[in-house]
């Protein structure tokens, strides 16, 4: 049920997967089951907030459209392979149905860069709607100046101004609801045109819609050249989808999630910014894209890691912004309530300046995925790829923050195994471009001296597995990619033990995973389980000849995706509520591999 | 006009721009690398790009010399302060107008209105071309002044 008999809002906090993600590939907006955009930054993913009522509360505004009164979801889909949502609710003796996308394809075209085209229309009666339409921008919530021009309204602030296109003779007025009567066979079109440093460019609402099927038919061409034989391609083809609308198109990075704040734990402070490029999360979208038949999409990625790390190389920086600057620092937003009282509600991130070994070896395995896919390494993607390795083979010794970005450095193992995965990729790229014989003789060193350490200081005998750092008894749930890297073999007793142990004494639920025991970070409270691992899980079971299993814990895990196939980072393993940034592309990057993993093993 | 300095001393000020630019990268200040720019207009290879950008920066950089031993023979004067001076202009063009255009025109470069069907990967500059680092108005404009400084050493009036 959704809505209040005034039209307003509901009170509490709308769950996070009751959101739907529209994307163009350069922002992205949340829609809550109810028809409200409670998020939408401006003119990029990290842009200024336009509607921010996600974790900004109520004065930070939203674009609403749907039933006035309470109303019943009956179905809300994205319609097959595409970036359109359609939610119907049943009000009444009739059906409203909001259809609803980004138009994407902006370049050499008369079009402003973010353009959100809404439709409201109704089946079998006649249906009373509301909008409500109510920009804030910025931190501090800025109310527009105000012009109702014959396209439509026009709000401005300063360098950013919105248009929002109607019907004749409907008078929309920011921050008041508006009752409209939508009957059958006369649909009502919304559109909201934004402009950044640049003039606004007024698009007909009907013109708007065509624009919004020519979409349409772009990404059902774009998933119709995946894989037909994948197994779960449904999942699989919505999570790439997902992929490709949180890759920011003008530089092709893709974000880790087009959220700030959300929590990983509801009242708590564990809330962070996601609206910045790891390069770790990226690469294992790479992958992802390679193995379906994507190669632009990796090429793009590498091209921008090639050009962002340019400034601090070798150095791998630990996440970047989508044009490969520094990532602003950790801030703290002052009056912004948070979702579910979440604060603080921060913007910028605090572990950019953190060392994590890992991230050079999944930067340089998604360099050797691109060989593999028959891609010859450009002369200066080589010269970074070596210079990456060379910092681990310099480092590798070093304690780090790790993949989970703890705020004290530590000997993580999964880090060492990451290091060694890095030495042993550039290896064996090394084999098909040049590299000096000194050269490779000191990664070779270097990989065997990781092997070496890891194996003994790394694995507790008493429990059969690897551990989560050295001298440490605790278990580490991304330990789970040791069946990808060779270290052992797949089949050894290391490998399923590590496996095993994880499953068993990280178990948070039905198929659900924590990463590492909770509370061993540091902060207050307890998250939930992390979903990634879940399908690392798949993954190792997957590539350790355990197929049926990995299929059925595939089978398990798809039932916590949200209606419309989209997963946050975690899940609460009492309630099933998603909890973190949402979507999340590592999550969906991870099901990806989880479904690739099952395809290549053996039946 | 002096000819035959435009001729020798333009070249010689590009290479001054060029080999202070690259110094800025390699000291990690900017990305801005105006030969891989250039270069990638006709191959996306960045090291061949480089090459074939480097005499296509000589060339544009001849070009704007020309500007400037013209207006020294306008002035009847030329002073290494007054090609400081007109360095500060030719930056403040490149900055403002020139780079924040070349998206429009650039078949490798992305444009922030990029869509999903764009295939290109050369990252647009923006305004000031902050996007390739925040150092890098500050080194636009010292390679430029360089540039403005020498010509304005080495060129005649007459």
């Amino acid at each position: 049920m959704t809505g209040e008999p005034d039209g307003t809002r509901p009170g509490p906090a709308t769950p996070i997967s009751d959101y739907g993600l529209l994307g163009d590939t350069r922002t992205a907006a949340l829609v809550a089951g109810d028809g409200g955009i409670d998020w939408l930054c401006v003119p990029r993913f990290d842009g200024e907030p336009l509607f921010g009522r996600l974790v900004g509360g109520r004065a930070a505004g939203t674009f609403r459209v749907g039933p006035v009164g309470p109303a019943t979801v009956v179905q809300r889909r994205y319609r097959q392979h595409t970036a359109t949502l359609e939610t119907t609710w049943v009000v009444g003796g009739g059906r409203l149905t909001l259809t609803e996308g980004m138009v994407a394809e902006a370049n050499h075209r008369l079009l402003p860069t973010t353009l959100i085209v809404r439709r409201l229309s109704a089946e079998a009666a006649a249906v009373d709607a509301v909008v409500e339409f109510d920009p804030r921008l910025g931190v501090s919530h800025r109310r527009p100046r105000v012009r109702q021009r014959h396209q439509g309204l026009v709000c401005e602030w300063g360098s950013v101004a919105v248009a929002l296109g109607v019907a004749p003779g409907l008078t929309i007025e920011p921050g008041r609801p508006v009752r409209i009567t939508v009957s059958p066979g006369h649909p009502v079109d919304l559109v909201l045109a934004v402009a950044h440093h640049e003039p606004l460019i007024h698009v007909e609402p009907l013109t708007a819609w065509d624009l919004l099927v020519e979409d349409e038919n772009r990404w059902r061409a774009w998933s119709a050249d995946i894989d037909a034989s994948l197994p779960f391609r449904e999942e699989v083809v919505r999570s790439l989808l997902t992929l490709r609308l949180l890759t920011y198109s003008p530089s092709r990075a893709p974000v880790a999630a087009p959220t700030t704040s959300l929590p990983e734990a509801p009242g708590g402070i564990r809330n962070w910014d996601y609206r910045y490029v790891w390069p770790r999360d990226a690469s294992i979208g790479v992958s992802a894209f390679l193995s379906v038949g994507k190669p632009d999409e990796a090429q793009g990625f590498l091209a921008w890691l090639l050009h962002a790390s340019r400034l601090q190389r070798p150095r791998l920086p630990a996440l970047l912004t989508l044009h490969g600057r520094h990532v602003p620092s950790e801030q703290d937003l002052p009056g912004w309530p948070g979702y579910l009282d979440s604060v603080p509600v921060r913007v910028g991130n605090g572990a950019a300046g953190q060392h994590q070994l890992d991230v050079y070896g999944w930067v340089i395995d998604a360099a050797w995925g691109s060989v593999q896919a028959g891609h010859r390494l450009y002369s200066e993607t080589w010269r970074a790829v070596r210079g990456f390795a060379d910092v681990v083979a310099r480092r590798w010794q070093e304690p780090d923050a790790g993949i989970w970005e703890v705020r004290e450095p530590d000997q993580h193992v999964h880090s060492k195994l990451m290091g060694w995965l890095a030495l042993d990729r550039a290896l064996r790229i090394a084999d098909t471009h040049p590299l000096p014989d000194r050269h490779r003789h000191r990664w070779q060193q270097a990989r065997a001296a990781i092997a070496a350490e890891v194996r003994t200081r790394g694995f507790d005998p008493a429990v059969g597995s690897y551990v989560r750092s050295y001298g440490s008894s605790d278990l580490d749930a991304a330990l789970l990619v040791l069946p990808l890297l060779d270290l052992d073999s797949a089949g050894s007793s290391r490998v399923r033990g590590t496996i095993d142990a994880i499953r068993d004494r990280l178990r948070a639920g039905d198929g659900l995973l924590y990463r590492y025991p909770p509370g061993r970070d540091g902060f207050p409270g307890v998250e939930g389980a992390f979903l990634p691992c879940s399908f690392w899980l798949v993954q190792a079971l997957a590539r350790t000849g355990r197929r049926a299993e990995a299929i059925d814990l595939f089978q398990t895990l798809r039932r916590y995706a949200n209606p419309l196939g989209l997963y946050a980072e975690e899940l609460d393993p009492a309630t099933g509520a998603h909890l973190g940034n949402f979507p999340q592309t590592l999550t969906h990057a991870a099901l990806i591999q989880a479904a690739l993993a099952i395809r290549d093993a053996d039946a | 006009m002096d000819w035959a300095g435009w001729a020798l001393f333009g070249l010689v000020a590009t290479v001054a721009l060029t080999a202070t630019l690259i110094s800025a990268q390699l000291a990690g200040l900017t990305r801005l690398d105006l030969p891989l720019v250039l270069g990638t207009v006709v191959t996306a290879d960045p090291d061949r790009a480089r090459v074939v950008g480097f005499f296509i920066h000589l060339c544009v950089g001849q070009g704007f010399a020309l500007g400037y031993a013209t207006a020294f023979a306008l002035l009847h004067r030329a002073t290494w302060w007054l090609g400081a001076v007109f360095g500060l202009l030719h930056v403040g063009i490149a900055l403002t107008v020139i780079l924040p255009l070349l998206p429009g025109v650039h078949p490798r470069m992305a444009s922030p209105r990029a869509g999903p069907s764009s295939m290109a990967v050369l990252e647009p500059p923006g305004m000031f071309a902050l996007n390739y680092g925040f150092q890098t108005p500050v080194v636009a404009v010292v390679v430029h002044v360089i540039y403005g400084i020498v010509l304005g050493l080495l060129l005649r009036t007459g």
